[in-house]
């Protein structure tokens, strides 16, 4: 609404053109350059290049492997989140702020942070860690180890939209519901949840998203074990590590065609689900 | 039909106290008082309301209309006080146990149903099989005259449809009391009028007991059987519209139910005495004086020519028109009276034969006259206008 208007008044305004220019400039060398590159390079020698360094079982398992972990993270996250936030949102108690902020704590420590300190409870000697000694489990340079890792790093994030969504439904609904002799469990499924659709689904994809990605956490924890432990992120890390440029960037353009894809669907929940 | 009714008979017999009136009472409400911290939002109201009538609540905003609401629903508890719904005590009940029918201010209804499954809401989450469920849907809606719109979402209706969806979705279970809280002042004044008039009519039909909040005095008077007039927490006065309108017991439901003159007087020789500014203390004639409030409507003058007398039982004297405006069926007009010359005289409300008409000065007690179209038309008064003031009928307050 707003450009037209300046347009109207002043013939040509300037500062329109100079402004978009300005994103552009700065945002080509920045973001969008790299991003092309790897779809330039990737498919550089050809697809049947590219695809043949998809197709190794390697790249192939850290995808299914960082696809597996990311989506037992995304479904705790969300059962945690859309729990939590009920208690945070229903309930008052002393300590509630404490709490709030603990919840969100997470994602703002640094990954290799997280990493190193679930080290420290599930390691070796770790605090939990230790009466796995002798037991046949481990938890540590395991799945387990990553899904954790990504547990902790992407925990908040379902939460913090989960809990906003809840704050801002009417309780009129909720009243309405339990007059009309709903119980609560009714009023929570009928009622609620409904409404709670577009939250969950946005916060079920930012946590995917984040977790997919993960890096700092997961090489701490897992070992990075090929066809073990190896997630993709890992893989592309190893992968150029070891020269092989060609089989990173397989798996660099499949994450970020997937990233793009789920970005793509948040916006489009937000504005399908939410309204 | 839906409903069990099998343990209520029991409980009926128990909580039989007051014969004649509590029993035939759909809702009886006794002591009620609510604290919200420490600011008290009801004290001790109590009403009943009879079997297929309604009670509108009415007061200011603020008032504790929507609480006493909500106290009634379930969905707040009181600090002390007794609700019975038919003889049965419910104040200790959870709201999904009252079958008590809440119509929102907003109406509530879920955003992700559709109208039909917003009305069957009530049946489905007590197990009634899909076909019964259709069949009561339909019934509704047929009688909200709804049919078209059964899948549509509530977003895609307007106000007034929303309204008779809640009223449907809350008559699908048969509650045996429906609670309005303001529930047309969301709506264009046009569509309140028509969709009142709808209700009351469907209410009368069924018979269902219904309990209306409204700040709005002309809203109260036209859907409420008995009006109960509510301020600052405390019950002021319950009765029908005319007994409200006519026979005001404070000075509050006076002034908040239609609008009223509200003048200190005194009682002086047997009659009562208006003053222009305050009554004396001590008077002139050392006659001990007892002071009230006296009540008149604005339609209850009649204004006359200031050379004669209006034929009317009580007379004010003369005054000075000082305001007129046009309402199209009626005309308001503000008179500031006249005080008579004599040292510590009092304007009289006399007989009109006993009263003179001496040489008055102006004083500061201006009242509210409202005329018909015709009577404006027999006597046309412009801003200036001396007139003699007659009084039809009044009320003394104490
Ligand atoms: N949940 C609440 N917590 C604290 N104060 C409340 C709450 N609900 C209502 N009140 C207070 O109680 C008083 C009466 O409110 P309410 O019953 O909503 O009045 P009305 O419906 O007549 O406008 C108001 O002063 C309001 O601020
Ligand atoms: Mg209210």
């Amino acid at each position: 609404m707003a450009h037209n208007r300046s347009n109207l008044r002043h013939g040509v305004d300037v500062a329109r053109p100079l402004g978009i220019g300005f994103i552009l400039a700065a945002m080509l060398p920045l973001v969008i350059l790299p991003l092309a590159s790897i779809f330039i390079f990737g498919f550089s020698k050809g697809p049947v290049h590219f695809w043949d360094a998809l197709m190794t079982p390697a790249a192939l398992f850290s995808l299914r492997l960082s696809l597996m972990t990311s989506s037992v993270a995304t479904i705790c996250n969300v059962i945690f989140g859309l729990i939590a936030a009920w208690v945070m949102s229903k309930y008052a108690f002393k300590g509630s702020s404490a709490l709030m902020i603990i919840i969100s704590l997470p994602t703002a420590i640094p990954t290799a942070v997280a990493g190193f300190a679930l080290l420290l409870v599930w390691g070796r000697n770790g605090l939990l860690g230790q009466f796995l000694e002798h037991t046949d489990y481990q938890i540590m340079f395991t799945t387990a180890a990553i899904i954790l890792a990504n547990i902790f790093v992407t925990f908040p994030l379902a939460f913090g939209v989960i809990k906003p969504a809840l704050d801002n439904l009417d309780t009129s609904y909720e009243e309405a519901a339990e007059t009309i002799g709903a119980t609560r469990w009714q009023t929570f499924r009928y009622v609620v949840l409904p409404s709670l659709r577009g939250a969950l689904v946005t916060g079920a994809l930012l946590t995917f998203a984040r977790s997919i990605g993960e890096f700092g956490s997961t090489i701490m924890v897992s070992g990075n074990l090929a066809l073990k432990t190896q997630t993709a992120p890992l893989y592309i890390f190893t992968k150029f590590n070891e020269g092989d440029v060609e089989g990173a960037n397989a798996i660099a353009a499949v994450l970020a065609i997937l990233s793009f894809a789920v970005f793509s669907l948040i916006l489009f929940t937000r504005q399908k689900l939410e309204k | 039909m839906i409903r069990e009714n099998v343990a209520t008979s029991f409980q009926e017999t128990q909580t039989y106290v007051e014969p004649a009136t509590e029993t035939r009472a759909a809702l009886v409400v006794r002591g009620l008082s609510k604290w919200f911290g420490s600011e008290q939002v009801l004290d001790d109201v109590s009403f009943s309301l009879a079997e297929g009538e309604s009670l509108v609540l009415l007061g200011p905003s603020g008032s504790g209309k929507s609480t006493t609401l909500r106290l009634i629903a379930g969905l707040e508890a009181p600090e002390s006080g007794e609700i019975f719904l038919h003889g049965r005590h419910i104040e200790h009940l959870p709201a999904r146990e009252r079958n008590v029918g809440v119509i929102f201010q907003n109406y509530a209804l879920f955003p992700r149903m559709t109208v039909a499954e917003n009305i069957g809401f009530g049946l489905r989450i007590r197990g009634i099989g899909k076909k019964r469920r259709h069949e009561v849907v339909e019934r509704l809606l047929a009688m909200i005259g709804l049919h078209g719109q059964r899948d549509k979402y509530p977003a895609q209706l307007s106000g007034g449809q929303q309204q008779r969806v809640a009223i449907a979705r809350a008559l699908a279970y048969e509650p045996e009391l429906l609670l309005f809280d303001e529930s047309f002042s969301a709506l264009d004044p046009k569509i309140r009028v028509t969709l009142r008039g709808e209700i009351r009519a469907l209410l009368k039909k069924l018979r269902v007991p219904a309990l209306f909040i409204t700040h709005d005095q002309e809203e109260a008077m036209e859907l409420g059987d008995q009006v109960a007039i509510l301020n600052g927490g405390r019950l002021e006065q319950i009765g029908t519209p005319r007994e409200v309108y006519n026979n005001p017991q404070t000075e509050f439901v006076a002034t908040f139910v239609g609008a009223a003159n509200v003048v200190e007087a005194c009682w002086r020789d047997g009659h009562i005495a208006i003053d222009c500014t305050q009554c004396p203390e001590t008077a002139a004639s050392a006659r001990k004086m007892e002071r009230s409030k006296l009540v008149f409507r604005p339609e209850d003058i009649t204004l006359g020519l200031p050379t004669g007398l209006v034929e009317t039982p009580y007379h004010l004297g003369r005054g000075r028109v000082v305001d007129v405006s046009f309402n199209g069926a009626t005309e308001t007009l503000r008179v500031q009276l006249q005080q008579r010359r004599q040292p510590g005289a009092l304007t009289s409300v006399v007989p009109a034969r006993s009263c003179g008409m001496e040489a008055d000065s102006p004083c500061d007690l201006v009242i509210r006259v409202v005329r018909s179209k015709w009577d404006a038309e027999r006597l046309p008064l412009a801003v200036g206008a001396p007139v003699s003031v007659g009084l039809r009928s009044y009320k003394t307050l104490s």
